[in-house]
This record gives C-alpha cells, structure tokens and sequence, in this order.
C-alpha cells in the first residue's frame, strides 16, 4: 500500500522535485541490509535464476541472516532476462535503499544493472555473466565480478588442447561479439602452441540446426571440437553431434558447454563431453564439504554451478563488509576492491583492483555416469588450472 | 549429395513445424501467434510421456493428441467469440495464449530442461555419399513426407476436405448446406494445434525442451507460411524445401550469413509476389 | 453524445492525476513507473496514429523505437552532440527510417503489411544484434546512455527527469490532438473506412498512408530516445517483434483509434505487470488472461467502456 500513499507529502511539490532522493536514504542506518537481487525466472534462463536465488539464500542462512547487526532481507525481481524490466525493477529496488544490487544472468541485463550501479553508487556483485566487458580495466567502481570471465576459460581450452595433445580443431562459435572475440583470442593462442584451426562456423545465437557444420566437422581431419557457445546452442549441439557419433573419434570442448544441467538436458551424448566448470560441488575442501552439505539439506539436491558461484561471491561480499564494520558504501568497495578469500569453495580467490574480477582457479571437467545419489550424468573435475596460467596481469 | 539429404531433413522439420499454422491460417484465417506455444507444449508433454512410458512412439501418438484437445479448448472458449469481428482481434487472443501457455507449462514441469533421447532403432548413423547422415534425420524425411503427403490428400481428395474449404471460403452457404461451421472450425483449429504439437515431439529428440522453444521457432514458422502462399498446403511443402535446401547450402558456405539470406527470401517474396511464392492465385493485395 | 464528452473528460482526468501524483509524492517507485509509463504512451499515441485511425496494423514499431534510442545514444555519446539536439535527431531517425520502411511495406496492405513489416523489424533486429555490432555494440548493447543537460538541473535525479518526460509528452499528445482534428486526420480515417472510395474522392491513399506511417515513426524514435535515457542503456532488445508486440497490446487493451485510449491502456498493462509480478512469478500467465478477456469482452478497449459505444471504431 505504499505506493499509494499520495497524501502523505502533498504539496511537497518543489521539495520532492529538488531532493536528489539516494542521498538522503544513504544517510542514515538503514533498518536491514537489503539486497536486490535481480535475476531471470522466467523463459529459457528461469532455472539460473532460481538456483542462483538457493545459492545467495544459503549464504545469508548460513550467517544465522544477519549483517552488520541488522537483518538481511532480499527482494527477488524477475527481469524476464531483458535491460529494460531488470533496469526498471532494480530502480524501483534502489527507491527503498539497496545496499547491494545482486546480478542479472544475461550479460546484456548485468551492462545495463552496471550503468545503474555506477549512477547511483551502489555496490553491484556479478556471479554469472561471463562477458569480458562486465570487468574492464579501470571500469565500473561499484560492480565486482566474482566468477569467472569467458577470457580465462578460454585459455582453459587452450591449456586443455595442450595437456590433451589436440593437433587439428575444428571450431563452431557463437555469432555473438563476445564468443567471436573469444575464438579469436583461442585461434590465436592455439596457433601459437602448434595447434591448427582447421575450420570456424559462425552460427547464429539460437541456432537450432547444425547438422551441416556437424557434417563439415566429420568429414574434416579435426581431432578436436571446440564449442564456443553455451546454454540452449551447446546443449542442442551436442545433441545432434551425438547422432553421427562425433564422439568416438574427435574430443568435443569448450568454454561451459556441459554441467550436471545442460548434461541432463542433452542426455547420452553429452558423455565424453569436456568443458570448463565455473564451480563443482565435488571439490574437495572444508568450505564446499560445509556448503554442499547445508545446501542438500535446505533444497534436498546438488548445488549447481550457479547455485555455488552465487554462494560464494554473495559469502565473500558479506565476509567483507562484516569486517568493515561500517555502513559507508565507499568504505565497502575499498575493502572488497583489495580481499583476498582464501575460504572460497573454490580454494582461494583474489579480488583484482584493476578491473575488480576475481582472479581464480580453473576448474575443467568430462561428463561422465554417475551413480546415485549423484545425477545420472555428472561432471568429473579432471584438471585444475592454475591462475596464474589463466590471467594475464594488470 | 550428402547436402541434399541434410537439406531436405532440414526442410521436412520446418514443414513439421510450420503445417498447422499455414492449416490455420487457409482455412480459418487466423494468424496463431501461440503456434510456437501450441509446439513447446507438444514437446513437454511428449516428454512427460516418453519419461513415464520409455516409448517415443507412444509419445508420437498421444502427445499430440492432448494437445489437440488444448487446441479446441481454445478455440470453443476464446476465437468463437471473435469470428464476427476483424482478424486482427484472433491474432491478439492467440497472443495473450502464449502467455498462458507458457506460464502454465513452467507450472507443470517447472525451469528444468528436459530431454528425449533419440529413439532406440534411429540411435546409429548410416553411411552415405561419404558422410554420416543421422538416420533419425531420415526419419524425419520420410515421417515428414508421410504427413505432408496425407495433409494434401485430406484437403485436396477428401470430402472432409471439400466440408473445410466450403466451411472457410463460404460459412454461411455451407452452413444452409448442413455443414455444422462451428464444429468443422473447432476441428480445424484442434487439427492445427495436433499438427503443432507434432512438430514438437519428432524435434525433440533434436532439441533441449526448454521454456524458450516457442518462441524461437515462430519466425522460422511465419518465413515457411509466407513464402508457401498464406495457408496453402502445397507452397508450404515447396517453401519448406526451398528454405532448407538454401539454409543447407548457406551453412555449407556462408555460416554467418544464412539468418539474413532467410529474411532476404522472405522479404524479396513479400515484395514482389505477396500472395506467396507458390501461390495460384497471383497477388491478392 | 454527452456520454461520449464525459466518458473524453474522464480520461482526461485520469490521465492528469495521474501525471500529477508524482510530482507530490516523494516515493521514488510512482516517479519511476509513471515515467515509464507516459514514454511507452508516447510510443502507442504514435503507433495508434497508423493502426487505429488509419488503419494498418504494422509489426514492424519496434525498429523504428529502436531507432530513435540508437540515434540518441550514439550521437550524444560518440559524437558529442547534446541531447536535445540528439532528442529531434532520434525523431528524424525514426521518421526517416519509416519512410524507409514504407518504400517497401505500403506496396501491400492488410495482414500483408502487417508481415512484412514485421520481417524488416526483425531483418534490423539481427543486423543490430549482429552485424553492425561495431556500431550499435551488438547484443549487448551501449551503457551509459546520457539524460539532457539543461538549465543546470540535475536531470540524473529521476523526479526532474519525469519533468522532462512530462514536458515532452504533453507537446506530443498536443501536437498528436491537433493533427488527428485537422483535415489530414480525417483524410486518414476515411482511408481506414474505404481506401478505394477515399481514393474515388481524390484522396491520394499512398501518400497518406506514407504520412501517417512518417509521423508514427518519429513519435517511436522520440519515445525510444527517451526509453534509453530513462534507463542509461540500449540494446537491440528494443527492436524484437516482442516490443511491437507489447504496444500493440496496450493499444487494443486501451482502444485503439482513440486519442487518450492507448495512454490508458500503456497504464493498466504497467500497472498490473508491475502489481502482479511482486504477488506471483506467474504474473504473465495472468496478464495473458487479463488480456484474453480484454478482448473477447471489452471490443473498444478502456476507452469503449467510458464511452459507453461497443461498435463505433472497429475495423473492416
């Protein structure tokens, strides 16, 4: 009923339209610690949306839901995985005081939270779109990204090539300016350690008929199949590779083409898939053994990827800011700016100053059968890369 | 040669996909927008029984079905209200459905993708013109041609065919003729959504089934129906075939380009031959 | 007849508390919603100008809001010009676009144009998203889009933004009452009642269509520039078919081939989304049938209702 408290400032007509608004909210102590989170849950990307919601929950259960001494308290907002609805509900967030803005999951909705965020100078943390442009050099002052970037999984799939001895790839990519960088950048590098490009499609974003470039493919000398395209593309690609068997004689990769989800939507085909793995819940160490066990408890399954990077990245913001002892936003992002986690259920991450993205391990993985409890299909983290090897400095 | 095996299993999905909207539209004069809505809803359901029954076939049979009956619930609850009044108040009724459909299919089965696997017989590839052709791809060749082939002799050589085309050309002559409209509309539009539904469960197999499926085959929908001549059964078979043996021919050389070569098709035959590029009837506008 | 003038005033009233309220209420939530809600009326007064008083209904609105957007976004931010300026490009860009658009679509009429249109949008569509990536940023579109710079307020503040907003709604609803009055605006609904005898009467009906097609298109590059602003960021989103699908439905919800109709019905599709999104995450379901039964029962929209006439304005 809020919204339709006209009365209650009547005549205020001059006051209301001089007020710059977020100033005053920020003043004083805010009565909770309010997060918007601002995901899809509805469409092809609902299923992201909802688990990440699981993850960011569990991490604020997890610390009995307070920070700073005052409650936490989410709003959850459907962007319909669209700008315009993620901007418009973010903004009507930010009217009531957010301290922190929490997503999208289409990079395309987390630019335009991240145009908002530096607009209004609140914090904005970023568990999943994998766009190199979320973090630039001396970008976003307000936005950290927690996850990975498609940059470094791309040198996971050169590093991957190399260990695996891949001499000849053929590779299918996204028509799409980021996974179009991305190949380039791979070419290159691959090139460079002795690896021949035999081939590139570009596909259409969406595509849902490859069975030409899957026949250029087979009839190719490729050893390798590098897949530059994930969600609904990868999944239908690696569908329809399986019916001519590419499997058996070409070793299909790429970026995050397969986890226990696209794997189960894909169904035999995807074993023997390899792929990069933003976050898996087999890990092993006492922060993931903690957190996969409360999670099974609280939602009776695995934690996904998404479920996991939102966790994590949403533990780690709270971890800081509870260190800060402070409700200043600019103190928050000087702190968080320069931490180091090393109790992530990843192992370790380094928030870098330069363009606030994490510095991280990488985590490549093959579909394999799984035996209950585990899903039918599931991922086995076959190699750690380290950071080291996946970003380059400042 | 092996490109023109892919390409016409290219061209029977989209004849799949795109028969019951062009049925629709010939003979009801309805553009359904929720076509694509009527198709993910086809999908999920054919899974749902694939799932409980381990059959594809049994999926392929009774899938569609229930849809059908969707299909008239529509139809009896929501078009009959508007016959009387302009096409554009159909177009928007079959929109708002897509809304419906689409919420109450994540009500069901919820976000999770779903999948079917290809069926047993059709899990191997066959060897041919040196490539290694899918034989679930021929499947759809020929369960496509099947379909195409009895659409055509139900409309064109059937007296149920001569019962819808007398109720779609003149209602109210057929109905002093004792043909019951309403109900020969209600079917149509139950054959309509049967037809969608269909499409939805051979391109699973395919496909993941996800709550965005709909959406992305109703273009590809439209492109067939306009180029075929609005709601000609017949054009919609050569247009199907033109557009997937182009398609082929756009992936084998120019990847990148082949969504742009179908809007240029699709727009060159709005221009210049709008009532379709396999049309009888020449330029109706 | 004095239904109809008190059904007009209604509305009117509506309307202005409407715009009123935010202004008195401190709430930044109302600010933010009536913005939203009067750029996207902004857009539908223009499309209605086509579909509803001349009769077209067109598919392709999206492009050319779209349009508008780019042009501002891209003048202001990668060649320096102020936003005003940007402002009437956007509208010459729309306008241009249209009549771009109209060399090919007016050659066909009726469900013909509505597909053909619909195939440019969506041809524009993948050639933002795509191909002129290095223009338009591709699909993930331009951040950081500009807000005017005028009289040294702060128009970052979203209360004196919604000023701006308001200023230029109303001279567009002006300018919008004025030419639907005027000889041409019944030039145009005698093309929507009978082209062939608007023609028999001298009328030239290409040209007018053409015309009627021209101003709709700067109208959604004006609203599309504004959209952008609003919300600091464009992407080809803006230009899917699901975008001109949207305005057709706040259009027909509101009553098309009325003046204050489709204003009303940009309020109610906002409204219940905006209501019913925080209550279930099965709002579209629900809107869908909110829709549904829209138009099975109320055949001239809102607008039918407060004026009482369930005939008067349905197409041939």
């Amino acid at each position: 009923m809020k919204r339709r408290n006209f009365l209650r400032s009547a005549g205020a007509l001059t006051l209301a339209s001089t007020l710059p608004a977020p100033m005053v909210l920020r003043a004083a102590t805010p009565e909770d610690y309010h997060i918007a989170g601002i995901l899809s849950f509805s469409g092809a990307y609902g299923l992201i949306g909802n688990d990440m919601r699981k993850g960011a929950e569990l991490a604020v259960a997890m610390r009995g839901g307070e920070l700073l001494g005052k409650k936490v308290r989410f709003s959850w907002e459907d962007d319909e995985t669209k700008p315009q609805p993620a901007v418009q509900k973010a903004s009507r967030l930010l009217a009531e005081g957010t301290q922190l803005m929490f997503g999208a999951v289409s990079s395309a909705s987390t630019l335009a939270l991240q145009s908002l965020s530096t607009q209004r100078k609140v914090p904005h943390l970023v568990t999943i779109s994998a766009d190199d442009s979320i973090t630039k050099m001396d970008g976003a002052r307000y936005s950290f990204r927690t996850s990975n970037t498609l940059a470094m999984e791309m040198n996971m799939c050169v590093e991957f090539v190399k260990k695996r001895g891949i001499k000849r790839v053929y590779a299918v990519t996204a028509d799409y300016q980021a996974t179009r960088s991305a190949f380039d950048d791979f070419a290159a590098k691959a090139k460079a350690a002795g690896v021949e490009i035999v081939g590139n499609d570009f596909a259409p974003l969406g595509n849902r008929d490859f069975s030409v470039i899957i026949d250029k493919m087979a009839r190719s000398d490729a050893d390798g199949i590098l897949v530059v395209a994930t969600g609904n593309d990868g999944v239908t690609f690696c569908k329809q590779a399986g019916q001519v068997g590419m499997g058996q004689n070409k070793v299909l990769f790429g970026p995050v083409l397969q986890d226990e989800i696209f794997a189960a939507a894909t169904g035999e085909a995807a074993l023997g898939v390899n792929s990069g793995v933003r976050y898996h819940f087999s890990l092993d160490n006492p922060a993931n053994a903690e957190f996969v066990t409360a999670y099974r408890d609280a939602n009776g399954d695995y934690p996904s990827a998404f479920a996991g990077e939102a966790f994590d990245g949403l533990r780690w913001w709270m971890d800081v800011i509870e260190a800060t002892d402070s409700w200043d936003v600019e103190t928050w992002v000087d702190a968080f700016e320069t931490s180091v986690y090393e109790n992530s259920v990843e192992g370790r991450k380094e928030m870098r100053a330069c363009d606030h993205q994490a510095k991280q391990v990488g985590l490549w993985g093959e579909v394999v059968k799984g035996e209950a409890p585990l899903p039918d299909l599931t991922m086995k983290i076959t190699e750690e890369f380290s950071a080291n090897s996946l970003f380059s400095d400042c | 040669m092996s490109i023109i095996v892919i390409g016409l299993s290219l061209s029977f999905l989209l004849f799949l996909l795109a028969a019951g909207l062009t049925l629709i539209f010939g003979m009801l004069g309805v553009i359904n927008f929720a076509h694509g809505a009527l198709y993910m809803l086809g999908a999920f359901v054919g899974y749902q029984i694939v799932h409980m029954t381990g059959s594809f076939w049994l999926g392929l049979l009774f899938a569609p079905l229930i849809v059908a009956c969707v299909g008239a619930l529509i139809e009896i609850l929501a078009l009959k209200q508007v016959y009387d009044r302009d096409h554009i108040f159909q177009l928007l009724l079959t929109f708002g459905f897509i809304l419906v459909i689409d919420d109450a299919t994540k009500m069901i089965w919820g976000f999770d993708y779903k999948q079917v696997p290809t069926p047993e017989i059709f899990m191997a590839p066959i060897s041919m013109f040196g490539s290694q052709i899918p034989s679930y791809r021929l499947f759809v060749i020929g369960f496509g041609a099947a379909v195409s082939l009895a659409l055509f002799l139900l409309l064109d050589r059937s007296k149920w065919g001569m019962i819808i085309r007398a109720a779609s050309s003149d209602p109210e002559m057929a109905q002093t003729l004792g043909v019951n409209v309403n109900r020969v509309r209600t079917g149509v539009f139950a054959l309509g959504a049967y037809l969608a539904a269909l499409g939805g469960v051979v391109s699973a197999p395919l496909v993941p089934i996800e709550l965005g499926m709909g959406f992305s085959v109703i273009i590809d929908c439209f492109v067939v129906v306009i180029i075929g001549g609005l709601g000609n059964i017949r054009g919609a078979i050569l247009a199907s075939l033109l557009l997937g043996m182009t398609r082929a021919a756009g992936y084998t050389y120019a990847t990148e380009w082949v969504e742009l070569l179908t809007f240029a098709l699709l727009i060159g035959t709005l221009m210049f031959r709008p009532a379709g590029l396999f049309s009888t009837k020449g330029r109706s506008a | 007849m004095t239904r109809r003038i008190i059904g007009q005033a209604l509305m009117g009233i509506i309307i202005a508390v409407m715009i009123i309220v935010p202004f008195f209420v401190q709430d930044e939530q109302w600010v933010n919603l009536v913005s939203l809600i009067l750029i996207w009326a902004l857009f539908a007064i223009g499309f209605d100008l086509v579909f509803g008083v001349t009769g077209m209904l067109s598919f392709g609105h999206a492009a050319l809001f779209g349009a508008g957007g780019y042009a501002l976004t891209i003048l202001t931010l990668s060649y320096g010009v102020g936003f005003i300026p940007g402002l009437f490009a956007a509208a010459i860009v729309g306008a241009v676009l249209a009549y771009l658009m109209g060399l090919f679509a007016l050659r066909v009429s009726g469900l013909f144009f509505a597909l053909l249109t619909l195939a440019l949008a969506q041809m524009m569509y993948i050639l933002a998203s795509n191909k002129l990536r290095a223009i338009t940023g591709g699909l993930d579109g331009i951040p950081g889009v500009p807000r005017p710079d005028l009289f040294g307020i702060n128009f970052y503040d979203n209360h004196n933004y919604y000023g701006f907003i308001v200023a230029v709604f109303l001279i567009g609803l002006a300018l919008m009452a004025l030419l639907r009055g005027s000889p041409f605006g019944r030039a145009l609904r005698a093309v929507q009642a009978n082209d062939v005898r608007a023609a028999q009467l001298g009328y030239n009906v290409h040209s007018l269509r053409q015309s009627a097609f021209i101003v709709s298109g700067a109208y959604a590059g004006v609203a599309g520039a504004l959209l952008a602003s609003l919300i600091f960021y464009i992407s080809p989103q803006m230009l899917h078919w699901s975008t001109s699908g949207d305005v057709l439905i706040m259009t027909v919800l509101g009553g098309k081939g009325t003046l204050l109709g489709p204003i009303l019905g940009v309020a109610l599709f906002e409204l219940l989304k905006e209501e019913l999104s925080q209550i279930t995450q099965y709002w579209y379901g629900i809107l869908g049938l909110v829709f549904i039964f829209a138009t099975i029962f109320l055949r001239n929209g809102i607008a039918g209702m407060f004026q009482g006439d369930q005939d008067e304005g349905d197409m041939q």
